[in-house]
């Protein structure tokens, strides 16, 4: 095939590193044929979109269909290799892992009462009727440059256009995809030069000589060539056919030389948009809705080009039992490449009717009809978003060593956990812990939700006090713990771990509403920071900054400090005393740098995670989702000392009550070793035996060994235990200050 | 992109029936984010006692965790492109829900939109609305 | 002929009876792995596997074909490394190409708490046989040159779990190599026969309902997938499972220079490459209960967002395919395997997205449990009765990913 237009090119394509001229209006495949050349290395082409055969690395991208790809001045085209697969994208050097495309796709989103998928005939005619009742209708048709992907629930009609994804959202599509033409399956139907009918007629139009073309079947309109009759037995020649034979009736082969065959073989509805949309208002209309004959069963040839699956295949999988139109694609894998069974389809249905003597339905179809990369599916798209505190420059101007928790950006360490550790032990430091949970309750009805919320009694607490809590769930498994911290006789302040926080205000509306309590709630969790200041020499800092009197231990009052309004709460996580100053976010730059400043010849440091984690552990405190497991009851955390079974009722007791009777094998113990710390999730061995797994470990600088938090999963219980090959001794904490003298000092 | 600076204001959250009938003073902003719960931006904590009168429970709470800016139709545009919802149609209106993947509200006035998201969100939402 | 196609070996199917010793519904991997090791370690061949569809049609056809013993929790280890070794020898002992290769398994952790989680999952899989090792971002950039380090400057690579046996092979035909198996030693597959009800003596079960007529049997199993709870309530056993759909998508076929099984945790996303060069992606399943099929473009929109975080050149890799599957989901992540308290009915069910890689070990011990009336040692953790007994089987550790 040539050129035998002699018109201007508007510009050239690069094809296998081969600047080539194209026509204006030509597609990538169009410019190659009129080059004489075959867009991958033979097998019929259609134009249609339809088929594998067409498929090259267009820009970088393999497996774009070059008839659906229009010819742009300098655009690069590599074909595929002729055996096995195309390499993974190349990647720009030096960095091998980055993606050479474009980075940015563009997304348009946009809505339309009624979608028309196909502008031929059927699809003008669905869209006419639909305007003429006054609906807003939108036309997309791959001619056009709108490649419909898929169709998803909504409907949502994802369609892929040269400059961008555009998503639209319709209440009803209309699918007027039309028909695909039938490939010839037969020996060389991968040979170079053969065509379909609308194929013929395209390159006609568009100017390329088919030279000398034979037309079996069903001619094309207005294109020279010779018609033969009959049905083809064999395509021959070596790379490009250089003769067709053909049968007819008298069932005698006769050869025809030629360079192109073009085939009319028939049609097969182009359908599997709407095959992929069932249960949702999606139509179909015209050829693509019609039933058309199947092709003759095929006896040899190559019936799916984009898996190479031959006819002897689905003869060898029939043979061996796989007797249903599923099985044998399966286990021939017809139809499971880039057209998804566009061209094989008919040939595997008729195949099956032969052999089962059932014409079965076509399988299933799933998006994506037309083919997306990775980045044009996600673009438009963010992960997850990563919450930072007020305190966030803070901490990076200290040296934070920033990490993730829970979704917030919170310091690790500010590069020496010991040295903070023991600001924390010996002097004052400073915690960010803006992230816990903030709540507000109020009503007349708080009393009695917060009784039925928590194990603990909560009637008996009274203003101006506060009380550590545990949070089950129904089946009296620990889910958070917090504070409780009573304002007036109606409203409270109710504080949640890090990781609880985001269930909070969920669970104690959801609840209260169950129970129709009459309570407000509001969430101030990313309203409110938070700060604690703990260490032996905390009062004396909160003093110079004008706490005059800070409160007494689980005691809170709103008071100002530093000149910031804050909620001060004093309680201890870390073991020594701790003042929790809860204040306005756009403040905390203000009180943070106050207090610092405040305590610089105290020797006031900042403390990370890294440090926090093993200060708690000296003084055995559970961490929520670290330590304690999906089904911990407060028994098996050895905590039900914060559980008052005779209250009359709360969430998780009816479960508490029947479990309480059963034997449990699985407790949260601490343990002794002398060296350092092993690392958590070490396995505990007896007797040669895993029988649990450390939860937290912490080479305690004051003790001079380790600490650790670990399951025990077996019964009975031994005093020792091995732990990362060294014996460990079962100890029940705290294993620092056991009298909690220091927190309440 | 304008910058996100604090909005100062009060949270309100009372029963629904006293918010529907609640009269705020007219400089305020005044976002119904939920049927309980307002964010009254430039209000004093005295003008929503006042108008929260009736309902004794309610908590009145000032309010700086907010973050927005006032934009402009063709920044609204421009941010648009980012949400994949569709944006009221009436104004004023308020709108909530996620704009380039975080959380956040817009306050569609008849010229122009307030843009505001709680403050550990904005550091995302500047950087992918750049 | 292609190679995939001569290496198949005959399927014989046999007449169906009306009386069996052992009737199993679903013909997915754990049904025809059951009915398989009936046959060949306990000579019991008077069996009969009953299929809705095809077999393999459910999610055993659907799944992302990965083989991996690295769990939480020290009997779901010994589970799966069991299964992941019988897996190993499954070829040798059917002689039917499952396409199994060992690839080892990078788990990445972007933050302090992953990390812990990998080093947890490192010690207490070596610990009950699975060996991995946590390795540095320089030997994952060894191990897979293609993953980005700095996570696109959002997720960096701190490190990983290595798990070295991870394997994949082909779930088509690991259900065929069963069924092939299990039909040579005269078990009968049912196809396209769905179960409505079951027959009852008493309390006891005694036979299925079928769409084709009754069939009596002597134990009655279930190894259904997302329908499991409408089957175990002609029992009247209420299961503690639901039904989550998991979405998982294939890009066209690449020469194959993919090494390996990367998974992530934060990410929530796993991906490897078929012998065909395809690069199969997987997700966690969806938050809401759910038995539709329809696939999402949220889905496939965020996890190929998720991973060409960490493997940019998947960004120029189009996609070919996207489907979903309906998972049994337990209440603690685990599966339940063994009696359920009504005589004549057993289950193997709670499958979730971890059904694929228990395939061999299911079916091996749940045939010993018929066989016997026994619970085998390995499966007892995970006998329904746990939950009850407030017992179960939760692994924080694999609670991410899957």
């Amino acid at each position: 095939m040539s050129d035998t237009t002699g018109a201007a090119s508007p510009g050239r394509i690069v094809v296998d590193g081969r600047p080539i001229p194209y026509q204006a209006g030509d597609s990538v495949a169009v410019a190659v044929m009129r080059c004489g050349e075959h867009p991958k290395h033979g097998g019929t082409i259609c134009l249609g979109g339809d088929c594998p055969n067409c498929s090259a690395i267009v820009d970088g991208v393999p497996y774009v269909r070059t008839c659906q790809t229009a010819a742009t001045p300098g655009l690069v085209v590599r074909r595929h290799p002729a055996a096995g697969n195309p390499s993974f994208p190349a990647v720009a050097q030096p960095d091998i892992t980055r993606s050479p495309v474009a980075d940015h796709v563009d997304v348009r989103r946009e809505t339309a009462d009624i979608v028309v998928i196909g502008a031929g005939p059927s699809g003008a005619a669905a869209a006419d009727a639909a305007r003429a009742e006054g609906h807003e209708v939108m036309v997309l048709d791959a001619r056009d440059s709108n490649e419909v992907v898929a169709i998803y629930g909504g409907p949502t009609v994802i369609v892929r256009r040269p400059n961008g994804m555009l998503h639209v959202h319709a209440h009803q599509v209309v699918v007027a995809t039309g028909a695909a033409e039938i490939h010839p399956v037969c020996p060389g139907n991968n040979l170079r030069g053969i065509i379909t009918a609308r194929a013929a007629e395209q390159l006609h139009d568009a100017g390329v000589d088919l030279g000398n073309a034979v037309a079996i079947g069903t001619p094309p309109q207005g294109v020279p060539c010779t018609a033969v009759a009959g049905r083809i037995v064999r395509f021959e020649g070596t790379d490009t056919i250089s003769a067709v034979v053909t049968m007819g009736d008298d069932g005698l082969e006769v050869t025809t030389p030629c360079i192109t065959v073009i085939v009319g073989l028939g049609f097969a509805p182009r359908d599997m948009l709407s095959r992929m949309s069932g249960g949702l208002p999606v139509s179909v209309v015209g050829q693509a809705a019609e039933k058309f004959p199947l092709p003759p069963c095929p006896t040899a040839g190559t019936v799916c080009p984009c898996s190479r699956v031959e006819v002897e295949d689905l003869e060898g999988v029939w043979a061996r039992g796989f007797h249903e139109l599923e099985l044998v694609k399966r286990a021939s894998l017809c139809g499971t490449g880039t057209c998804q069974g566009g061209v094989c389809g008919p040939h595997l249905r008729s195949f099956v009717a032969d052999r089962s003597g059932e014409v079965p339905e076509m399988f299933t179809a799933r998006p994506a009809s037309r083919q997306i990369t990775l980045a044009e599916a996600s673009a438009d798209t963010y992960t997850d978003v990563f919450r930072r505190s007020p305190l966030h420059d803070e901490h990076l101007a200290l040296g934070g060593q920033l990490d993730r928790f829970g979704g917030w950006w919170r310091p690790w360490n500010y590069g020496d956990h010991i040295a903070e550790y023991w600001a924390v032990r010996e002097a004052v430091s400073l915690g960010d812990v803006s992230t816990l949970g903030k709540l507000v309750v109020s009503g007349p009805d708080a009393v009695e939700l917060l009784e039925r919320l928590y194990p603990t009694t909560v009637a008996d607490i009274r203003p101006g006090r506060s009380r550590y809590v545990l949070l089950l769930n129904e089946r009296g498994h620990l889910i958070d713990d917090g504070m409780i911290c009573r304002e007036t006789e109606t409203r409270f302040v109710l504080t949640f771990t890090s990781g609880g926080a985001a269930n909070a205000e969920m669970w104690v509306r959801d609840w209260a509403e169950t129970w129709g309590l009459r309570v407000h709630v509001l969430d101030r969790t990313m309203s409110l920071a938070a700060i604690n200041v703990t260490g032996p020499l905390a009062s004396q800092l909160l003093q110079r900054v004008g706490l005059v009197d800070p409160p007494k231990f689980l005691q809170h009052r709103h008071d100002i400090v530093a000149g910031v309004p804050c909620h001060v709460m004093r309680l201890s996580f870390t073991g020594e005393a701790s003042f929790e100053l809860h204040h306005a976010v756009d403040r905390s730059v203000e009180l943070w740098r106050a207090l610092m400043e405040a305590g610089q010849d105290l020797g006031i440091k900042p403390h990370g995670l890294q440090a926090l984690f093993g200060l708690r552990l000296e003084k055995g405190h559970v961490i929520v989702g670290m330590d304690s497991e999906l089904d911990s009851t407060p028994r098996r955390l050895d905590m039900d000392w914060a559980v008052k079974m005779d209250k009359p009722d709360f969430l998780g007791k009816s479960a508490l009550v029947r479990t309480a009777e059963l034997p449990d094998h699985r407790r949260l113990f601490g343990f002794t070793m002398q060296g350092n710390a092993p690392t958590e999730g070490s396995p505990i061995w007896s007797d040669g035996n895993v029988v649990g797994h450390v939860a937290s470990s912490f080479s305690s600088p004051l003790l001079g060994h380790a600490v650790m938090l670990g399951w025990l999963k077996h019964t009975p219980v031994p005093e020792q235990v091995q732990i990362d090959g060294r014996t460990a001794s079962v100890a029940h904490p705290p294993f620092y200050d056991p009298e909690g003298r220091r927190a309440r000092a | 992109m304008p910058a996100l600076e604090t909005l100062h204001g009060l949270r309100v959250v009372a029963s629904p029936a006293v918010l529907d009938t609640a009269l705020w003073p007219d400089n305020a902003t005044v976002l119904r984010l939920a049927p309980d719960d307002v964010f009254a931006i430039g209000a004093t904590a005295e003008q929503a006692a006042h108008a929260t009168a009736a309902d004794p429970d309610a908590i009145i709470a000032d309010e700086s965790g907010f973050v927005g800016c006032w934009l402009d139709a063709g920044q609204l545009e421009t941010v648009a492109t980012h949400i994949e919802w569709h944006l009221p149609t009436q104004r004023p209106a308020l709108a909530q829900g996620y704009v380039a993947g975080v959380p956040a509200k817009l306050w569609l006035d008849t010229d122009r939109a307030l843009l505001l998201c709680a403050s550990p969100y904005a550091a995302d939402l500047i950087e992918r609305l750049k | 002929m292609n190679e995939f196609v001569e290496t198949l070996l005959e399927m014989q199917w046999h007449e169906p009876k009306s009386s069996y010793d052992v009737v199993i519904i679903g013909g997915g991997g754990h049904g025809l792995a059951t009915a398989y090791y009936l046959a060949t370690r306990h000579g019991i061949t008077n069996v009969a596997v009953i299929e809705a569809n095809y077999i393999g049609s459910g999610n055993s056809g659907r799944n992302t074909t990965i083989i991996r013993a690295n769990y939480g929790i020290p009997e779901s280890v010994r589970f799966y490394q069991h299964s992941l070794e019988l897996y190993a020898g499954l070829e040798d002992e059917t002689g039917c190409w499952i396409m199994h290769a060992t690839k080892g398994l990078l788990w990445m952790a972007h933050t302090e708490t992953g990390m812990r989680a990998e080093r947890a999952r490192a010690l207490i899989n070596t610990a009950c046989g699975a060996e991995t090792h946590v390795v540095g971002p320089q030997e994952i950039k060894q191990i897979c040159p293609q993953i980005d380090l700095t996570g696109n400057g959002r997720y960096p690579v701190l490190g990983a779990s290595y798990h070295v046996g991870a394997a994949t092979a082909r779930h088509d035909r690991v259900v065929w190599a069963y069924a092939q198996g299990a039909m040579q030693r005269g078990v009968t597959v049912l196809q396209h026969t769905k179960v409505t009800g079951l027959l009852r003596d008493g309390e006891r079960v005694v036979g299925v309902q079928t769409d084709r007529g009754p069939i009596s049997a002597g134990i009655v199993m279930s190894a259904v997938g997302g329908n499991v709870t409408k089957i175990a309530e002609h029992a009247e056993v209420r299961l503690p499972v639901r039904t989550h759909a998991l979405q998982a998508f294939v890009t066209n076929a690449y020469g194959l220079d993919f090494p390996g099984i990367i998974s992530d945790s934060e990410l929530s996303c796993y991906v490897s490459q078929t012998p065909r060069g395809q690069m199969l992606i997987g997700a966690e399943f969806e938050p809401q209960p759910s038995y539709s099929m329809q696939s999402t473009f949220n889905s496939l929109a965020s996890c190929a967002k998720k991973i060409t975080n960490c493997l940019p050149f998947l960004r120029d890799l189009r996609v070919l395919r996207q489907w979903t599957g309906i998972c049994d989901v337990s209440a603690d992540f685990s599966p339940i395997m063994g009696f359920t308290g009504v005589d004549g009915f057993v289950i193997s069910t709670g499958w979730g997205t971890w059904g694929f890689k228990g395939i061999p070990a299911g079916g091996e011990q749940m045939a010993e449990l018929i066989a016997t009336g026994k619970t085998p040692d390995l499966i007892a953790p995970f006998a329904l009765d746990r939950f009850a007994n407030d017992h179960s089987m939760a692994d924080l550790g694999s609670a991410g990913t899957r």
